[in-house]
């Protein structure tokens, strides 16, 4: 299929900005400009925002703020990954057009990555962590209004925006200290 | 985004940063507590719920709260709307923790404590309030969110009261042809939404509405971004808020 340049350059541009979640914004990023020389590949990554089985329709929320949008795809059971289409879970589908509607192939989880040197911790053994009355500092990355509808034990709020700014100011001082950071889950 | 907070911290030089990646969505479904803010109890849009003895609450409560004693909730579990936000406390923090969990379990989503329950709000300098209960019947009204139409407004149209309004049922003909269909409404199923917009007036306001809301949310959305002036019905349609007139087929 021919498709335009400007529409390879536009699918770009919403890989660009389909970022939301727990999920990493540096990871994939330097990939998103990469479909311009190679061949293009149908694709959106965010957040999956429905999907009913009755009218075999997924819908996805591709972009940030105010550019983000919503897409509907159609898909059947030969789509793969169905099962990663959940109401909240962030998502890559791949898919084609077919009778000038866009049909999704395939859809994989959205993975989170971690930065070098970090790891993750599971629920039981934050539990844990707490139960012992652990040295450690829990903070909340999520914006400051989800932080005041409700926060982990003790947790203290740093949206991603202020410690971007250097609101790392309100961290412990001792570097030693165990830091747990949490958002909203990869759902 | 933790992720993110996570390596400016590593590159601050803390050696020691974890991620808790599955969030405070898992904490809660793990039925531990979570904990809310002043502000939010000051202002938010919330069910605020004392479960003390209520002579306690006589004495002094947090403002708006409505007083509900730990051994009355469950009688009571019925009269707190399901989809609100629920805010308890109490003066004894294993009570509390268990009513977190007696809602939860019950389906309740949004469940959080006071922090440091009655004693930490008076500590903290919150507003309190004190003598005799006049009332203690739950007074909360969901706000609407992005793009959903009031029941009333939906009522409205569908019973011919606005003729500026196009209702579309996005149900499957099937489901329309089991159930039958609200008078004033076209059947225009999610799947075919995009292939008949030429069908739908641009000059009208346009309400879609499914059996719960989910498909009507999805349609809304393609709509909107094709430029008509739409909203969406979030509401399962057999319950008795929707009284709608329904035509069998």
């Amino acid at each position: 299929m021919q498709i335009h340049p400007k529409k390879i350059i536009l699918l770009g541009i919403i890989a660009l900005f389909t970022f939301t979640g727990c999920a990493s914004d540096k990871a994939q990023a330097p990939t998103a400009v990469k479909p311009v020389t190679e061949k293009a590949e149908k694709v959106f990554k965010g957040k999956i925002a429905g999907k009913s089985n009755k009218a075999k329709s997924i819908s996805i929320v591709v972009g940030k703020g105010d550019k983000a949008k919503t897409v509907m795809l159609k898909f059947d059971d030969s789509t793969k990954g169905l099962e990663f289409a959940k109401k909240g879970s962030a998502a890559i589908i791949k898919y084609d057009i077919k009778d000038g509607e866009k049909f999704a192939t395939i859809i994989k989880p959205k993975l989170a990555k971690l930065p070098a040197g970090v790891t993750e911790i599971k629920t039981e053994e934050l539990r844990g962590l707490y139960e012992n009355h652990a040295d450690m500092t829990v903070i909340d990355a999520r914006p400051a209004s989800r932080y005041a509808q409700a926060r982990l034990p003790g947790a203290i709020s740093i949206p991603v925006p202020e410690m971007k700014m250097g609101k790392e100011t309100v961290l412990p001082a001792n570097k030693e200290q165990l830091l747990v950071f949490y958002c909203g889950g990869p759902t | 985004m933790s992720t993110t907070n996570a390596g400016l911290a590593k590159k601050l030089g803390y050696k020691n940063v974890r991620v808790y990646l599955e969030g405070e969505p898992a904490w809660s479904k793990a039925g531990y507590p979570t904990y809310t803010s002043k502000g939010y109890i000051d202002t938010g849009n919330i069910v605020l719920i004392d479960i003390r003895a209520s002579h306690k609450a006589v004495e002094g409560r947090i403002k708006r709260a409505v007083s509900i004693p730990y051994d009355d909730l469950e009688d009571r579990i019925d009269d707190i709307p399901r989809n609100s936000p629920v805010i308890l406390y109490s003066d004894d923090q294993e009570e509390a923790t268990d009513a977190v969990d007696d809602l939860r379990s019950d389906g309740f989503k949004h469940v959080a404590l006071v922090p440091g329950n009655y004693a930490g709000w008076v500590s903290a300098g919150g507003a309190i309030e004190t003598g005799p209960i006049a009332s203690t019947e739950i007074r909360w009204q969901r706000i609407l969110g992005k793009g959903e139409v009031s029941v009333a407004d939906f009522k409205k149209a569908t019973d011919g009261g606005d003729p500026n309004v196009f209702v579309i049922d996005s149900r499957t003909k099937e489901e329309v042809a089991e159930l039958g269909i609200f008078k004033n409404t076209t059947n225009i199923p999610l799947d075919e939404i995009t292939s008949r917009m030429n069908e739908l007036p641009k000059d009208k306001k346009i309400y879609v509405h499914c059996s719960t809301g989910a498909r009507a949310d999805m349609a809304y959305q393609e709509l909107k971004k094709n430029g008509f002036d739409v909203k969406f019905l979030l509401l399962n349609i057999e319950e008795a808020e929707c009284d709608c007139e329904i035509l069998r087929p």
